[in-house]
């Protein structure tokens, strides 16, 4: 899915470089805009170019296909064609009267707010105590959030089986947000307290100066200014547990409970063909709006991966 | 990052020393810090500690088919089992070869294909390279559960648009993709590349857009070409900053357990395997083992063994990268 984003930051540069050198860029290009290329430089940039496109194109056109097939009239069975041959809402319409899609849509929304909200809370909070304090344990503790992670998930929904049955949260949305928060922590908490060490410790002593007590310039000094990290925190549990099946694919069994993808999933149980087309028009209707807000926000999500990561 | 930036000694508003305070503030101060971690370790009891001491348990146990209502600890039976019962034996050799190629070659071909295309993207006379690195960014931002089932209406038989273009439009004979052990394994590989390769390309892209173009122009004037440029300068400054992210994927490949499940849930069959298939990572291999055969303590044992496999390499990249060399 995000691909392994737990080590995005150990090797992105810092992010001031990279703007340092794309502002660098822009002036050259700005200097040469009038001044004509070598041909060595023209072939190398059509090249490119070529090379590109025709990737784009091989990429991009699947996904194309999905879009096109979930507005595809007629029968998909046997079709010859690959670009759509005529035009119809009515997979989008048979979508809504014959599942649940608004349901999971309305669960997979609580679930990953929650659990976005919940978990940006802790981190920062468990971030700046790793950042600031020295306590007996922090070494081992950093560590042991990077070993945890390492712990195979499809193995862990046995325990939370039996534990959830213990507590009576079994099937239920409750209890699938309380066993999936732990695991966001690790990762996100390393993210923030990179982000934090890079805040200047003047900060507080100035508010210690001022009178702040410890907790005050906590909160007043220091959390505001992690806002942009919050949101990169939240955009990013937010978009990883959209795609969270295992774990509730095992926990919820109420068609009344079903997040988006185990929704998504039923379709492809048996008769995919039947169902391709609806699944398609489901598949689109659940991707587009998050696409569009990650690539609004990829600038900001990688410039934030990259200070979250900043050494020394 | 602390070694730059020492934490900030506990501060003492009003008070002129530490040792001035009376005795129960400094205990309280030295407990502050546990205090924001608590409800964390809270949270990452139950999900994480909590599982894995219940699966190191359980794998210690019959728990399973045939003992679900009493079962009994059977020591490191299922340990030893693994590799001495033939059947298993087999399973898990066969298995974890595919898992060690599938990671290996996953992992070369997204690195590969994300630092081609950073290169090309790399180009200042390219003015339209934002437009088509937001459009190469697509398949990251897109949930990956429901982009891998679409990849498997892509290539179902009869109406997937692979079928489709090879039978009608190229003329050739039809291909069972998902069932045919070998097509199976390809479309797998497809498919993980076009996933992976938007978070290489943007790590590739930053790390280049940090190589000073002093040095380039300073072996341009040397009289280096594009590939020497390349395999000289470029190359050997990049490898460094990329080093520890190609470990790490190779390690996440190691149980990239989403791709194979709702891909190819492992299949086609291996003939003569009871569980295993052409495409089953361990990770799947371990989950299905648990679900459908319903193992529950060989599955844990093969559980904590991945935990081991992967929690070793991880531990080499630390090393290597020197992770915590800053950390005291």
């Amino acid at each position: 899915m995000i691909g392994p984003r737990d080590t995005i930051g150990e090797a992105l540069p810092d992010a001031r470089t990279a703007a340092r050198g794309e502002a660098r860029g822009l002036l050259r290009l700005r200097s040469r805009t009038k001044k004509h290329l070598r041909t060595d430089e023209r072939v190398a940039l059509w090249a490119s170019r070529v090379v590109i496109i025709l990737f784009l194109a091989a990429v991009l056109f699947p996904a194309l296909w999905v879009v096109g097939t979930s507005f595809q009239g007629g029968l998909l069975f046997n079709s010859t064609n690959i670009i759509p041959t005529s035009f119809t809402l009515q997979h989008y319409r048979d979508l809504f009267a014959n599942t649940s899609f608004l349901t999971w849509v309305r669960n997979s929304v609580i679930v990953c707010t929650s659990v976005g909200v919940v978990t940006v809370l802790l981190v920062a909070t468990m971030a700046y105590a790793f950042s600031r304090f020295r306590f007996a344990g922090r070494k081992y503790g950093l560590m042991f959030l990077l070993l945890v992670q390492m712990f195979p998930a499809q193995m862990s929904f046995i325990a939370f089986y039996y534990l959830l049955i213990q507590i009576h949260l079994i099937d239920t949305l409750q209890g699938l947000i309380l066993v999936l928060i732990g695991g966001q922590l690790p990762f996100n908490a390393w993210l923030f307290k990179g982000y934090i060490d890079s805040l200047p410790k003047d900060l507080e002593e100035a508010a210690y100066v001022d009178g702040a007590t410890k907790l005050q310039a906590y909160i007043r000094v220091i959390l505001p200014l992690t806002r942009p990290m919050m949101a990169v925190v939240f955009i990013f549990v937010w978009f990883g547990m959209y795609s969270e099946f295992l774990v509730s694919s095992w926990l919820l069994n109420s068609q009344g409970n079903f997040t988006m993808p185990l929704g998504l999933y039923g379709f492809i149980n048996n008769q995919f063909l039947n169902n391709w087309t609806e699944f398609a028009a489901a598949a689109v209707l659940g991707t587009i709006p998050l696409m569009i807000v990650f690539l609004m926000a990829q600038r900001f999500l990688v410039a934030g991966l990259a200070r979250g990561a900043v050494k020394g | 990052m602390a070694a730059t930036s020492p934490p900030i000694s506990a501060p003492s508003p009003g008070v002129a020393s530490v040792a001035g305070k009376p005795r129960r503030r400094r205990i309280l101060d030295g407990l502050y810090p546990y205090g924001y971690i608590a409800p964390s370790i809270a949270f990452m009891a139950i999900a994480s500690f909590f599982p894995i001491v219940f699966t190191v348990y359980i794998s210690l146990t019959n728990y399973g088919q045939g003992h679900i209502i009493s079962f009994d600890f059977v020591g490191l039976k299922n340990y030893v089992d693994i590799f001495t019962n033939f059947s298993f034996l087999r399973d898990f050799v066969d298995v974890f070869i595919f898992t060690i190629m599938f990671a290996a070659i996953s992992t070369a071909l997204c690195f590969a294909g994300g630092l081609v295309l950073a290169y090309l993207l790399n180009n200042e006379n390219m003015w339209e390279r934002n437009l088509y690195r937001t459009l190469l960014i697509i398949p990251w931002a897109l949930p990956g559960t429901i982009a891998i089932l679409a990849w498997q209406g892509i290539f179902a038989d009869l109406f997937g648009l692979a079928d489709t273009v090879l039978t009608h439009y190229l003329h050739l004979p039809d291909v069972f993709f998902l069932g045919d052990a070998v097509w199976a394994r390809v479309v797998v590989f497809i498919v993980n590349f076009w996933l992976g390769y938007p978070f290489m390309m943007t790590a590739c892209l930053g790390a280049l857009q940090s190589v000073s173009p002093e040095v380039m122009q300073a072996a341009e004037i040397d009289g280096a070409n594009a590939w020497q440029k390349f395999s000289r300068v470029t190359f050997p400054l990049l490898r460094a900053a990329t080093l520890p992210l190609v470990i790490s994927t190779f390690a996440f490949n190691l149980n990239n357990f989403g791709i194979v499940y709702f891909l190819t849930n492992g299949g086609p069959p291996i003939p003569g395997s009871s569980y295993a298939g052409s495409t089953d990572i361990l990770a799947t291999y371990t989950y299905k083992l648990a679900l459908t055969a319903r193992l529950y303590g060989l599955a844990c044992a093969y559980g904590v063994l991945i935990f081991f496999i992967i929690g070793t390499l991880s531990s080499i990249n630390m090393k290597l990268s020197g992770a915590f060399e800053e950390v005291d």
